[in-house]
């Protein structure tokens, strides 16, 4: 993984979704980041984008989300978007491995809005 | 023309210095306070003490330049009318006078009225006092005003700005540079947040500040938003010489050299490069639009007249349109420009 590729990621994924919308939207941030408790992952702050983008073209964003992900490393096992509650705006699209305990949180929960700032593209539930 | 300009500290005594040292054409650098004492209704770089205020008015006059403290919540939960809270602006007020500020800019019309009555600082109506119509400059003027920056939406509004200036004979003041929406929906829902955020505690934890996503979402959807807030351009402040000769150039949040290139165009009344370059905000769109500001050369003579309907007029639209390019690949040697027209004419890719 390279600065330089995740700038081209970053302007990948930026150009694909407003191929993909029809119109202008923006990453302004693509983190990639390790959390103290385990969880590690990519963070793609978005402007522009609505929640009914992601519902309308959702096999689209997935294939374009694991892709990055693909892209800078990181495994697709969870895959959401972050959303201002109570709102359309999408503020973060997310990939990220979890660690045992905030799997067990998100697996034991049902739905695409477990939380009502989270919409779940994806979730790979582990065999017990 | 002969202006006085009224710049944004940039939070710092080293930039501060940077700054006079790099300009001769401030007339007053502008800060905000603590705030733990009075908020202030935008972000801020510094929060400076007394101490600190202190060091930075007496460097500002050592250079020949003025300084105003700009105490500009538009809300402040009804504390100041406390005995506690009255008694808490009161002791700041006095520091402040005691420091020999010059002026200080206020909101609320009851500090409006404390400083004329209690204290020796002239105060200024701050552009959140939203004052748009000649009737309510009349109104701060009689309660003790010695400057009013008028309510930026009126900035093209040449018959509402010349009504003011024949209504009251005190200084009025133009924010050049905000950048905010015309008539913004969000705009008094936003400055009451932000006062908040930057005021006394208790101050709100937020993650995500849904008035500035959902700006820049209308703007990213349609750039002629931009067109049509109602910035004053570098090369039009000679328009609004019969209406006052100081501007204010808003941009606390910004780093020194931001500053700099912004006095820079307006003290020379000229920029040729990107009109994002001057908006104090929504500071992201300049990785989105480039929208030549050499471009708009002339579109003042129609903003003068102009109706504000804007559905019937379509003037901003049409002239977004042929000057708006969009960036693309931004930050790789594949990075280009290309006419925002382009990308909505394409239509849906489903990949």
């Amino acid at each position: 993984m390279t600065l330089d590729n995740l700038l081209k990621t970053r302007a990948n994924m930026e150009e694909r979704i407003r191929q993909l919308i029809g119109r202008a939207a923006m990453v302004i941030e693509l983190d990639l980041f390790a959390l103290p408790c385990g969880c590690s992952g990519y963070t793609a702050n978005t402007r522009g984008l609505a929640l009914d983008d992601l519902e309308v073209f959702e096999e689209h964003f997935l294939k374009q989300l694991k892709e990055s992900a693909e892209a800078v490393g990181v495994s697709p096992g969870f895959v959401f978007a972050r959303i201002i509650p109570g709102t359309q705006e999408i503020a973060a699209l997310n990939v990220r491995e979890l660690c045992p305990r905030c799997y067990s949180d998100f697996a034991a929960t049902s739905g695409k809005r477990p939380r009502p700032d989270i919409y779940i593209f994806h979730l790979v539930k582990r065999k017990r | 023309m002969k202006k006085k300009l009224y710049v944004p500290h940039p939070g710092h005594f080293e930039g501060l210095a940077q700054l006079l040292a790099s300009s001769k054409d401030i007339y007053s650098i502008y800060m905000a306070g603590s705030p733990d004492y009075i908020g202030t209704g935008r972000v801020n770089l510094g929060h400076a003490s007394l101490e600190e205020i202190a060091k930075h008015t007496q460097y500002c006059h050592n250079k020949g330049v003025k300084i105003e403290m700009v105490l500009n919540s538009s809300c402040m939960g009804g504390q100041q009318l406390t005995t506690e809270g009255y008694n808490l602006l009161h002791w700041y007020l006095s520091n402040l006078e005691d420091i020999g500020v010059d002026t200080v800019v206020v909101a609320d019309p009851y500090l409006v009225e404390m400083l004329d009555q209690e204290f020796n600082i002239p105060s200024v109506v701050s552009v959140l006092a939203f004052v748009d119509s000649p009737q309510k400059a009349e109104f701060y003027e009689q309660l003790g005003a010695s400057s009013i920056v008028v309510d930026s939406n009126v900035n093209r509004h040449f018959d509402v700005l010349e009504a003011i200036k024949d209504a009251v004979d005190c200084e009025l003041k133009l924010l050049v540079n905000e950048g905010c929406l015309y008539r913004c929906p969000f705009r008094y829902a936003h400055f009451n947040f932000f006062s908040h955020v930057n005021g006394p505690p208790p101050r709100p934890n937020v993650q995500d500040d849904y008035y500035y996503y959902k700006c820049l979402t209308m703007r990213i959807n349609d750039p002629s938003l931009i067109i049509k807030s109602p910035f004053i351009r570098p090369e039009d402040l000679e328009e609004y010489a019969h209406i006052t000769d100081v501007f204010k150039i808003g941009g606390r949040s910004h780093l020194l050299n931001w500053i700099l290139n912004c006095v820079d165009a307006y003290a020379n009344e000229s920029y040729d490069g990107n009109l994002m370059d001057l908006m104090d905000c929504p500071k992201d769109l300049i990785d989105l639009f480039n929208i030549p500001n050499k471009a708009l050369d002339g579109a003042i003579q129609q903003w003068k007249t102009h109706s504000t309907v804007c559905h019937t007029c379509g003037y901003c639209q049409r002239l977004s349109d042929k000057v708006t390019q969009m960036y693309s690949r931004m930050g790789t040697p594949d990075e280009k420009l290309e006419q925002w027209t382009t990308l909505t004419k394409k239509g849906i890719d489903t990949l």
